[in-house]
């Protein structure tokens, strides 16, 4: 039962992640790959709140349906350092290392302050 | 960068499904394989007589998420690179494979919550392996990148 709300949750939060992408091509296509960054960060937030929120052994289908599913369905590793690489290899070098740089940088931010929203 | 794209709402719900096929997949493919380290190695909890004792810090990397990850980036980047260089953002096998199934595959807020585990444990070794982390990310778009196999 828990894998199949995981996997759902996961599927929700790819939507979520690919909606955000969506919108901001649309109005700005040029700022395309900072969605990837937003959703890093804003997943990587949450999942630090969920798991500081919801401590108890009781909430560990909850954690594992939050976090493994809809955080890990709304982040991507793969596209934090693929859309990079594809950037570096039109020559766009500051483009790339700046997306590389940011988003470790962003998400340790959005970490604490989940913490902090769970205190 | 390629010229503002609209979608008709059919288009669009079409999209949503690819990315939530391929986000199911990766996701589950990602629970399950992260299951086995579980089983396999538990990092938390007492351990014997000494239920005190902190285990030691190596015992926390997250091997298997790691590897998803670097994985992860090694594919899509050569997916991206290769086989799908000509498709739109959102052409539905590029939303299918990269944005559903690699996303959903690799994650960026698990590996979080692992270095939170393991600044606990300690905190050099957090660092050190967060490092590793960005590294392999760098080094599996340099290989995916390299790919020279095309099917």
């Amino acid at each position: 039962m828990t894998l199949t709300l995981v996997t759902l949750a996961g599927a929700f939060g790819s939507v979520v992640r690919y909606l955000f992408e969506y919108a901001l091509r649309r109005h700005h296509p040029a700022l395309r790959p900072w969605a990837t960054v937003a959703a890093n960060v804003l997943g990587t937030t949450m999942a630090a709140y969920v798991t500081y929120k919801f401590v108890t052994f009781g909430d560990a289908h909850l954690r594992s349906i939050l976090v493994t599913g809809f955080c890990g369905g709304l982040t991507t590793f793969s596209s934090a350092f693929a859309i990079p690489a594809i950037l570096q290899r039109e020559h766009h070098w500051g483009y790339s290392i700046g997306l590389v740089l940011t988003t470790p940088l962003l998400c340790s931010a959005g970490f604490l302050a989940g913490i902090a929203l769970a205190h | 960068m390629r010229a503002t794209i609209s979608l008709s709402p059919r288009q669009l719900l079409f999209a949503v499904l690819a990315v939530a096929l391929g986000g199911a997949v990766g996701t589950l493919v990602r629970d399950l394989a992260l299951k086995l380290q579980a089983t396999q190695a538990p990092i938390t909890g007492w351990s014997g007589y000494a239920p005190l004792a902190q285990p030691p810090w190596t015992g926390a990397i997250p091997w298997v998420l790691l590897l998803i990850n670097f994985v992860g980036v090694v594919l899509a980047t050569w997916a991206l690179a290769q086989p799908l260089r000509h498709h739109e953002p959102n052409d539905l096998m590029r939303l299918l494979v990269i944005t559903g199934f690699f996303g959903g595959f690799t994650s960026y807020s698990s590996l979080f919550v692992a270095f939170d585990t393991l600044w606990h444990l300690s905190p050099a070794g957090c660092v050190v392996v967060a490092l590793g982390a960005l590294a392999s990310g760098v080094l599996g778009a340099w290989i995916g990148l390299k790919l020279r196999w095309r099917p």
